[in-house]
């Protein structure tokens, strides 16, 4: 049997050991290696408990055995390896659950509050603890999508959109648990399916189904705004729903040939938007055109960006995560396919803090951590969701996914 | 084989036992002495006896002192068969030394004695006969002058030609007569022998083995049977000798039939050609260069409690409608698998169909006798508000026309639930469908007897007309053509088109099965494709032929259902042995190219119960997806 001579090394001090070559059998796997470390650790500190580990090899994670894994990278087996270790994500069990009456469409976590966007027509807000604060209750259809806009103290703002073409801006005073309607935004001709606010926290784009963006501002005022209305709209109909004052959009963008599914602010002048026709299209906020376009081969069910890796993470209606580089001008270019979901993937999130991992959620109950480094097999995945997973968001450094709950 | 008998040796022995008063002859004869190598003896006497050896032989030295010493050494020989040396005669060496020289051995032989003639040369004076010469010796033959007349008079007469004169140019000859197997030359190359009769087995013997021969109830069951299903001509029988052997009575019978045989039954050399099979397959492309279509299940729609019957998809491609036998009709999100909503309605819904226009939110459901115009209040709110405003819009004319059907427009609680339009009619409704342009619907309402089967109703104008007068056959499914006022009647066997501005029959479609289930218009409006319950699929180019231009038979079971979608070159088909099968159909714009046709996917899911597997499919309005709807009380999105 071969010897390899490797080299270990880590970032975290806890579990730092001395840096020597050691010699060890190529066929080993991850489970040898985390073995060794192990006795390492042992024989250096005697109250060592046992870790679980997981190895990278030039930046890659292993997952066969260390000689085959140099030989499909094509690493030198002459020289010594260097292989950092990190512990090992197990999989989390769930901490709370939050029992819905019904379907839940969306999920967004700020650093104190969670809002959801539910079928039964509802947002709510929930504290971190999984205790129902709030339910907000104005819309006439299907929540689709929710979004914090800011926080100003105990006041926040914060944004509902609905399948009955409507965006509700309210304020909610967390101290005095008050809620109000303060806009309400028409404009879209269909079921608004996905809003996202920018990082100044004054404007927020939507994304609906009649295939349009379109950007609002996010700012509450007390003047009524002019609305031009299209004749045809009854009347009578605005009358009755005293939901906070109507608002119009700034800028309306329209490019794409189907419904729009996702869509997300770069930055402050740039949003990105996916859409049933196979396509990611990235503009300009401020002309309104496109900049951009990625092509795909399927529908696009959700997009999510990530500041630290400046990478893009699609889902679409095939089992993979597509990772795309936003700034490539060539366009088609798919950086890397994730694979191991059976169903479509419904939802993807960046990791906030970590520039490698993300999480995705799919139809097949399955809710996955992936690292960009390891490509062919998820970090873990979390089973505990009992029908589809429709949207997933992160908490600090915690996951947290909402899914389907058929009435409990 | 007997050793050749000894015979007494010539000249030497007798001379010998002349000369020592004592035959030795040896009497093995003619073979190899070296036999007698390792025995005393060498042979035997005329009396039996053993002849010896001598007890010493001699050795080079004595052989050599002998040739030095003994001066009669060059005329002694050595004889094997005695073992003895014997010394030559004087007229011995003589005789040697003549045949040697090729000279008679006989001295006293004259090799040239004088000849003595045995006849004389001399001519004698007497002759041997004394007859005087004949007359006709001196006279010409007068049968010569005769048979020289008779030539004569015939070349006069021209019976006797002068022979031809030889032809000088040169003669050439067919070198590959041979060669064409058509020709008289090339058949006899091209001979085929006769085939062998059979010979003979055990069963043709006189005396056959007894396993050969047949027990009675065999010998029944032979005898009963025709001539030709006999296994064996005849029956196989013992006799105890060849001589109790009767004549053979088949023999005429035998032999006419091999000559029947011969001559009715041609050979001939069978030309094999070369082909391999592959090559045979008409080329087409593969499936993976077809993409996109649906490959695999994606979502499944769960809520109805009975089988799905009917399934539509709205024209935005956001909203499934589906009818069950439950009695309700559901509305679903097609991206979530959501049920929006779930409306009874009073009987097992047998057909649904969104309104194909965007602008109009409406859906046609049948069930028993009603066809009820539903608002499901799905997609844009001003489309929804838009459509109740065109059916409050109707005004009713002045003069009341008596009409086959109600029309009723829906009241309080009914409205609330969605109901606009109810159609009362008089027969049970087994079809609606909906022109593209979404004011008119068709019902069918299959019945044999009468001409009252399909109806064309108008939304806008709450009219309805019966556009045929006479019963055609039972009506199975009607459709409006996409694009021209043409409407497509299918019946048990044949589609027929009719052109509904000039009220007249276009086209007869022979389609070749038992009996139509289901028909789909291809969105171009010249194909057309017919399920049947009879396992097939025919596609129709209408502008090629009224014969179908292509039959799939796929399926292992009816066929219930059959889809195009509008964008896409795909078409599906759903049947009762649960799969939905997808294929590329391609239509070209150029006149002069066929439609190509490929399978490219069978996609199973559906569980088949009571027999029935899927009863209908339709294509999402916008992306490659198929849905189909199943007795298993689901509805599967395959993508």
């Amino acid at each position: 049997m071969s010897q390899l001579q490797t080299r270990f090394f880590t970032d975290n001090k806890k579990y730092s050991v001395d840096d020597v070559p050691f010699s060890i059998p190529a066929a080993s796997e991850v489970q040898e290696l985390s073995n060794v470390i192990n006795k390492l650790l042992e024989a250096k500190n005697g109250s060592h408990s046992q870790i679980e580990f997981d190895f990278l090899v030039r930046g890659q994670f292993l997952r066969t055995s260390l000689s085959n894994h140099m030989e499909a990278e094509g690493i030198s087996t002459e020289d010594v390896v260097e292989i950092e270790y990190v512990e090992r994500f197990t999989a989390p069990q769930p901490e709370e659950c939050m029992m819905h009456d019904d379907w839940i469409s969306s999920v967004e976590a700020d650093s104190e509050w969670i809002l959801t966007g539910s079928y039964d027509k509802t947002a709510r807000i929930w504290s971190l603890e999984g205790k129902a604060v709030m339910t907000v209750a104005g819309h006439t259809d299907v929540v689709k999508d929710v979004a914090w806009v800011r926080r100003d103290g105990l006041t926040s703002l914060l944004l509902t959109a609905s399948l009955d073409q409507t965006i509700l801006l309210w304020e909610w005073n967390s101290e005095r648990n008050k809620l109000k309607a303060r806009h309400c935004c028409r404009g879209h001709a269909g079921s608004v399916d996905t809003i996202a606010t920018d990082h100044t926290r004054t404007k927020f784009c939507s994304g609906s189904w009649d295939k349009m963006l379109k950007i609002w501002s996010a700012v509450a005022t007390e003047e009524e705004e002019e609305v031009e209305e299209p004749p045809s709209r009854p009347r009578k109909k605005q009358k009755t729903e005293q939901l906070g004052l109507t608002r119009t959009p700034l800028m309306t963008l329209s490019g794409h040939n189907e419904a729009v599914s996702s869509v997300l602010w770069l930055d402050s002048e740039e949003i990105c938007s996916a859409s049933w026709d196979h396509t990611i299209r990235l503009w300009d906020a401020e002309t309104g055109s496109v900049k951009t376009t990625l092509t795909g081969s399927k529908v696009f069910n959700h997009i999510s960006y990530s500041p630290l890796c400046r990478r893009l993470a699609s889902g679409s209606t095939d089992r993979h995560v597509r990772l795309w580089d936003p700034r490539s001008k060539d366009g088609s270019l798919v950086l890397l396919s994730l694979t191991s979901h059976s169903g479509w993937v419904t939802a993807v999130k960046w990791a906030p803090s970590h520039e490698h991992q993300l999480v995705s959620g799919s139809l097949d109950n399955l809710v996955k951590l992936w690292d960009t480094r390891s490509c062919k097999t998820p970090l873990y995945d979390v089973s505990a969701h009992e029908d589809k997973v429709l949207c997933v968001d992160w908490t600090d450094s915690r996951v947290r996914h909402q899914h389907t709950s058929s009435l409990y | 084989p007997l050793p050749p008998l000894p015979r007494p040796h010539p000249a030497k022995g007798i001379h010998k036992c002349r000369k020592m008063g004592q035959d030795i002859r040896n009497t093995v004869g003619n073979v190899p002495m070296e036999w007698y190598q390792d025995y005393p003896h060498i042979g035997y006497n005329l009396d039996g006896k053993k002849i010896f050896k001598p007890i010493r032989n001699k050795d080079e030295l004595d052989e050599f002192l002998d040739k030095m010493e003994n001066p009669d050494y060059w005329r002694t020989v050595h004889d094997k068969m005695t073992a003895s040396d014997i010394r030559l005669t004087d007229e011995q060496v003589d005789l040697v030394h003549r045949l040697q020289k090729g000279q008679f051995g006989d001295v006293n032989f004259n090799e040239y004695e004088p000849s003595v003639d045995f006849f004389t040369n001399e001519v004698m004076i007497h002759p041997v006969t004394n007859r005087p010469q004949d007359k006709r010796s001196f006279i010409p033959s007068l049968i010569e002058k005769e048979k020289v007349s008779k030539l004569v008079h015939a070349i006069k007469m021209g019976w006797i030609k002068p022979r031809k004169p030889k032809e000088t140019t040169p003669q050439y000859y067919d070198l590959w007569a041979k060669e064409d197997p058509n020709a008289i030359l090339g058949r006899h190359k091209m001979h085929v022998p006769a085939p062998k009769m059979r010979l003979p087995g055990h069963e043709e013997s006189y005396n056959p083995p007894p396993e050969y021969l047949l027990t009675e109830e065999e010998r029944l069951v032979w005898e009963q049977q025709d001539a030709e299903d006999r296994k064996l001509p005849f029956l196989p029988q013992k006799h105890s000798c060849l001589r109790a052997v009767p004549a053979f009575s088949r023999f005429i019978h035998e032999r006419f039939e091999r000559c029947l045989d011969l001559y009715l039954c041609p050979r001939q050399r069978k030309m094999r050609v070369n082909v391999n099979p592959e090559d045979l397959i008409p080329k087409l492309p593969k499936p993976k260069d077809l993409q996109p279509f649906p490959t695999t299940m994606s979502l499944v729609y769960r809520g109805h409690t009975s089988l799905v019957r009917c399934i539509s998809a709205s024209p935005t491609g956001q909203w499934l409608v589906s009818g069950s036998d439950d009695f309700t009709v559901r509305f679903w999100e097609v991206n979530t698998g959501r049920c929006m909503k779930t409306l009874e309605v009073g009987g097992a819904v047998k057909s649904v169909a969104w309104n194909p226009n965007p602008a109009v939110c409406l859906v046609a459901v049948c069930f028993e006798h009603t066809v009820l115009l539903l608002n499901p209040s799905l997609g844009d709110r001003l489309v929804v508000s838009s459509t109740d405003q065109l059916i409050t819009a109707y005004e009713p004319p002045e003069e009341d026309k008596e009409q086959a059907v109600t029309w009723a427009l829906s009241e309080g609680l009914e409205h609330n639930k969605g109901h606009r339009l109810t159609l009362t009619h008089p027969k049970a409704v087994k079809q609606v469908v909906w022109h593209g342009k979404g004011d008119y619907l068709s019902s069918v309402m299959p019945d044999n007897s009468s001409n009252l089967q399909v109806l064309i109703h108008q939304v806008s104008k709450r009219r309805t007309q019966n556009p045929f007068r006479k019963n055609k056959g039972l009506v199975q499914c009607v459709s409006f053509h996409p694009l021209r006022p043409y409407f497509f009647v299918a019946t048990q066997r044949y589609v027929r088109v009719y052109n509904l501005i000039k009220q007249e029959l276009t086209k007869k479609l022979m389609t070749n099965c038992k009996w139509i289930s289901s028909m789909a218009i291809h969105p171009g409006g010249d194909n057309l494709i017919c399920g049947s319950y009879d396992c097939r699929l025919a596609w129709f180019d209408l502008d090629l032929s009224t014969k179908p231009y292509k039959m799939l038979r796929h399926h292992k079971k009816a066929l219930r259902g059959v889809a195009y979608h509008r964008n896409y070159p795909l078409f599906a088909s759903g049947a009762d042995d649960g799969s939905v099968i997808v294929c590329h159909g391609m239509v070209y714009n150029d006149l002069l190219q066929n439609p190509l046709i490929v399978p490219v996917k069978v996609l199973k899911g559906h569980q088949i119960t009571h027999d029935l597997g899927v009863l209908d499919v339709t294509f999402h309005p916008t992306q490659p997806w198929v849905f189909s709807s199943g007795a298993d009380t689901t509805i599967r999105l395959f993508t």
